[in-house]
């Protein structure tokens, strides 16, 4: 076989295998945008469009009304307050502790933050049954604090962990003169480390936001007096409901917030997970 | 200064995790939330002479070996089409890396409306295009719905395999395959000869930890099965969800969740010995 044969050959193969991939990975989701906005009667006949001529906004207008039985937008409101409050809660806690992996010399430090992100790779309901325990004999079961405190501790390593990737990479130089000059480690946190991490700290936000955001078994099991609601479980509640395009809506509303931060924050997310520790 | 962290992290892992170790040797009065007595190894072995739990093991060490490959293999293919140059290639990255964005549990209500059995896409596709003579019920029988469970937590996984490995591709000294290619070595034997085996260090503890998330799987199994049916999609994870808050039998529960662990702990104790360490979100 000649070169340019075998150069052709290649190029057919790899148009094919894009063609192939995109219709893959895209049609799932392209299907539930689709049932999203298409009426029930049409989504079940069962000759629908794959192309549709119109567009059929209802299904959102009826999950979105107040006291609807599937409470996506009490969800939605209670899944962004508590997602702000976990974020935060996490940054305050993790940024100390980033900067003291980082910067102090610690014996066993490295195991300390070893173990840490390990634990986040361990499956949640090991810390559940206990957490379920306290939590009711503490009687603030189905309460934001129950949630925000569980969050918080499922995200906290990772938080950790993101931070300190940041911090590590901060001329020490700068540090080393503001201590010269006569401020105290508290100072030199607040007034240098602080303001040249903003970008850690942003990423830090957003992927506490997220991870809070989709959170959906800590939910289920400490919301079980059904007093508070989550957007996951909103979305979940909609399974029971028959209404197939209601049910897309409701997954699409799920979606779209994370989807619009991944897509604001695309580089600085896979920065932080790719390039990883640099240690 | 690690003191806040700490403590918060000490509080909701290390105490849960004796107090679930605790549990596991006990027998737990759910109503006046104390333990009873002590059980010895009666939890343990309860659940070893369990024929639901001894299949919930093996189905998920199947699962998780499942995913683990799948997600691997196919985002290496991805990930190699996505290293050549082509029109439209940004296009299909950002396809590709989509799911991503797709929380859990909606990725659950996705494939379940993609399987559903009278409206489900898959149905009209596969139907459309002659391969099925009429819709088939994809989670009526426990065998096949493990599967499409496995394809919903693939479809999620790639996106990060494929930039994991696209990572790894573009870190390869590029002029030793240039030279080879000049000194006459077909696609296949750099592939085979150099490329796998270069690639291995990244795939092997990558695929780890796809088996390591795949411990983790809950949202998408219990929005489209809730475990069945009879017990067919039911992972060690959902049976300890299942003991513990639908039986609320809390010892038996714990034991489980111990089995679990160490299944789990095996396979990040061998990462942590390959030494490449990653964190991915999913």
């Amino acid at each position: 076989m000649t070169r340019s044969k075998q150069a052709l050959i290649l190029n057919v193969l790899t148009y094919t295998a894009a063609v192939v991939v995109v219709l893959l990975m895209a049609f799932p989701l392209y299907g539930l945008f689709l049932t999203s906005l298409q009426p029930e009667s049409v989504i079940r006949s069962r000759d629908m469009q794959f192309f549709p001529d119109s567009i059929y906004l209802e299904h959102f207008r009826e999950v979105l009304r107040p006291g609807h039985i599937v409470p996506i937008r009490e969800g939605m409101w209670n899944s962004l307050i508590l997602s702000m409050t976990t974020a935060l809660v996490c940054l305050v806690a993790a940024l100390p502790a980033a900067y003291a992996f980082s910067r102090l010399r610690l014996p066993g430090r490295r195991i300390i933050l070893g173990t840490l992100v390990s634990v986040y790779f361990l499956p949640t309901t090991l810390f559940l049954i206990p957490m379920f325990v306290l939590f009711v004999s503490w009687n603030i079961n189905d309460t934001f604090l129950s949630l925000v405190l569980a969050y918080s501790g499922f995200i906290l390593p990772f938080e950790i962990w993101v931070l300190k990737a940041f911090i590590d990479k901060l001329p020490l130089e700068v540090e080393d003169a503001a201590r010269v000059d006569g401020c105290t480690d508290l100072q030199v946190m607040l007034k240098i480390v602080l303001p040249m991490v903003r970008p850690g700290i942003l990423a830090g936000f957003v992927f506490a936001f997220i991870l809070s955001w989709i959170e959906f078994l800590t939910p289920l099991i400490f919301t079980a007096d059904l007093k508070i609601t989550t957007v996951a479980l909103g979305l979940f509640r909609s399974t029971i409901d028959i209404k197939i395009g209601q049910q897309a809506a409701a997954a699409v509303l799920t979606l779209l917030p994370v989807a619009v931060l991944m897509l604001v924050f695309q580089n600085l997310i896979t920065r932080v997970l790719l390039t990883g520790d640099e240690n | 200064m690690m003191a806040p962290a700490l403590v918060i992290v000490l509080a909701i892992y290390l105490y849960p995790a004796i107090f679930t170790m605790v549990l596991s040797f006990s027998h737990f009065d759910i109503v006046r939330l104390r333990l009873d007595r002590f059980a010895g190894l009666d939890n343990y072995l309860d659940l070893f002479s369990n024929p639901a739990f001894l299949n919930a093991t093996l189905r998920t060490v199947y699962f998780g070996c499942l995913i683990a490959l799948s997600a691997t293999i196919l985002g290496f293919l991805i990930a190699l089409l996505l290293d050549r140059k082509f029109y439209g290639r940004a296009i299909v990255r950002v396809v590709v890396v989509l799911p991503w964005a797709v929380p859990p549990v909606v990725s659950g209500v996705l494939w379940g409306q993609m399987f559903h059995a009278d409206i489900g896409f898959v149905n009209a596709v596969l139907e459309r295009l002659g391969l099925i003579d009429r819709y088939q019920i994809w989670l009526g029988d426990g065998w096949t719905a493990l599967h499409v469970i496995a394809v919903a937590e693939i479809w999620k996984a790639i996106p990060f395999t494929v930039l994991f490995i696209l990572a790894g591709l573009q870190s390869l000294p590029r002029h030793v395959f240039e030279s080879a290619a000049v000194d006459g070595a077909s696609i296949g034997q750099s592939f085979r000869d150099m490329l796998l085996p270069l690639m291995m260090p990244i795939l092997i503890p990558l695929a780890l930890v796809q088996f390591v998330w795949a411990m983790k799987a809950f949202d998408t199994i219990f929005v489209l099965t809730r475990g069945g049916p009879a017990g067919g999609t039911t992972t060690l994870n959902y049976f300890v969800y299942n003991e513990a808050f639908q039986a609320f039998d809390l010892g038996s529960a714990s034991a489980a969740a111990y089995v679990l662990l160490l299944v789990t702990l095996c396979v990040v104790l061998l990462i942590s010995v390959l030494r490449r360490f990653v964190v991915p979100i999913q």
